[in-house]
């Protein structure tokens, strides 16, 4: 359906059917937000042995986001007076917009996809990369030491396990033989790469974690340290979108895992009949579930393990997995 | 008027847009900001042009690395001084000699003819790059990840002698 919008000659329709498509995508991310929220709320509480948000929202707390949500919309948005104003007003919005033009090129089933791209997968590690800048105009435009702080440590762990993270698909990209997404997803009808690079996987996941900032790598808001890192001066709605931009992150990440390693909308052996779109949204929140579980598990790393971590044991790692996954190519393959 | 024409001028001025602002913006890390967009812009100009693979790539290492370097450098260092005025003669001196350049530049860009157009350009974009350079270019492509690892391997040690020349003092 959407190849066939993407070919087409070119109108107005078009332009008014991509922009509809376009706002069902943020509405639904916006929905996964919502609930990714409250999910995580209450998935952290049962670890914890309590119950989590019950209150709004009958008994499962449905509507406690959106309460939260309404909370920050109508509270007063207060810029410093000796902040940088222009950065500060403009950093919120460099970091969300790449959040959300990286959902457009992948691949949520066999005919939905925004833009079949050939370079999908370097085109999301080129796009998320533009949020890092964000974060880190954010911290420094709020004229604060502790958002300082935050910003710089956000950025420099943000780069920092982005190069693992890129190497570590290299072993996907070697066995598909494309950069394009939806090749990477046809190449694992028989098997997925999970199974044929695990130790990429493994590093994959590592720095997909640090390049959210999820626990056990939230170091740049690191609340006893830092008060709240990057965003201590943001309030209102310029703070609900860096809160955004994480939660559309992890979307977009645990989307990417699917895509990449857990063979996106190809159904398990046996299972045919189940719907693309089904099998990739059962995929998704297994990955989603995973973070939040990692979430309640691990306690913070330090920020001196950080840096020796991702450089001295994921870079070699990734390395390696280079060349496991080449010699498997070759003599299994 | 065609899309591409409309994306094009929509891509330049932004490009132009940010590079002027880049000159005349007196706080150093607004500069850098301008920078940014004109990197990203230049990016948009290339997927215009089918070169989607040169696109991704200039906004990895422009817009991501390079100017996160830049704002790391600035923002470590002294970014309150802003930048002073230069004398009047300076600023005319200088726009002759930009508007010399122009002249030589638009003078040959006008004449100049890239022959028969690749019409099949945009297709397999990125393997066709891949190919050249693994065939062709393998050579200067070889020296130039040689030379990049010879920086790197040079920078660490540099990093470590200050290091233990510091402890050496302790």
């Amino acid at each position: 359906m959407m190849e066939d919008i993407l070919y087409a000659q070119p109108g107005w329709t078009h332009v008014a059917i991509f922009f509809a498509l376009g706002a069902a995508l943020l509405m639904t991310v916006l929905g996964f937000v919502t609930y990714a929220i409250l999910a995580e709320r209450k998935v952290l509480g049962f670890m914890q042995m309590r119950t989590g948000p019950n209150r709004v929202g009958g008994r499962f707390g449905l509507l406690q986001t959106v309460a939260d949500v309404f909370k920050l919309l109508i509270k007063e948005d207060t810029i410093p007076k000796l902040a940088d104003r222009p950065l500060f007003i403009l950093a919120p919005v460099i970091a969300f917009a790449p959040a959300f033009m990286v959902l457009a090129t992948i691949p949520f089933s066999e005919n939905m996809q925004f833009a079949d791209l050939g370079v999908g997968l370097l085109y999301y590690v080129a796009i998320s990369g533009i949020s890092t800048i964000g974060i880190l105009m954010g911290g420094w435009a709020s004229n604060n030491k502790y958002s300082l702080l935050g910003g710089m440590r956000a950025a420099a762990q943000m780069i920092s396990y982005e190069i693992p993270l890129v190497i570590s698909v290299i072993g996907v990209i070697l066995f598909a033989g494309s950069l394009n997404l939806n090749d990477i997803v046809r190449g694992q009808e028989n098997i997925a790469y999970i199974f044929l690079t695990p130790i990429g996987f493994f590093v994959f996941l590592i720095s997909s974690i640090a390049e959210l900032n999820r626990t056990p790598f939230d170091l740049p808001e690191a609340e006893s340290e830092l008060v709240a890192g990057y965003h201590v001066e943001y309030s209102g709605f310029r703070w609900a979108f860096f809160m955004l931009t994480e939660y559309v992150y992890l979307f977009a990440m645990a989307s990417l895992t699917t895509v990449l390693f857990l063979g996106g909308w190809m159904p398990i052996p046996f299972l045919g009949f189940i719907p693309g779109m089904l099998w990739f949204g059962l995929k998704f929140s297994l990955v989603v579930f995973f973070m939040i579980w990692i979430r309640g598990t691990l306690p913070r790393l330090r920020a001196d393990q950080l840096m020796g971590f991702a450089w001295k044991v994921l870079l070699p790692l990734a390395l390696l997995n280079i060349f496991v996954s080449a010699a498997v190519k070759e003599l299994f393959l | 008027m065609t899309g591409e024409m409309i994306a094009f001028f929509l891509l330049a001025l932004t490009a132009i847009t940010g590079g002027v602002l880049l000159i005349n913006l007196t706080n150093v890390v607004h500069m850098v900001v301008a920078l940014i967009f004109t990197f990203i812009a230049i990016a948009g100009i290339y997927i215009t042009l089918s070169a989607e693979f040169v696109a991704v790539v200039q906004v990895l290492i422009y817009s991501g690395a390079i100017t996160i370097i830049m704002l790391f450098g600035i923002m470590l260092t002294r970014h309150q001084e802003k930048e002073k005025r230069a004398p009047r003669l300076k600023i005319i001196l200088t726009g002759l000699a930009i508007g010399l350049f122009f002249l030589i530049m638009y003078g040959k860009i006008k004449d100049l003819n890239f022959g028969q157009q690749d019409v099949e350009l945009h297709v397999d974009n990125t393997k066709k790059i891949g190919i050249e350079l693994y065939s062709h270019y393998v050579i200067p492509f070889e020296l130039t990840s040689v030379l990049l690892l010879v920086a790197l391997i040079g920078s660490i040690i540099l990093a470590k002698r200050a290091d233990d020349e510091k402890e050496a003092k302790k």
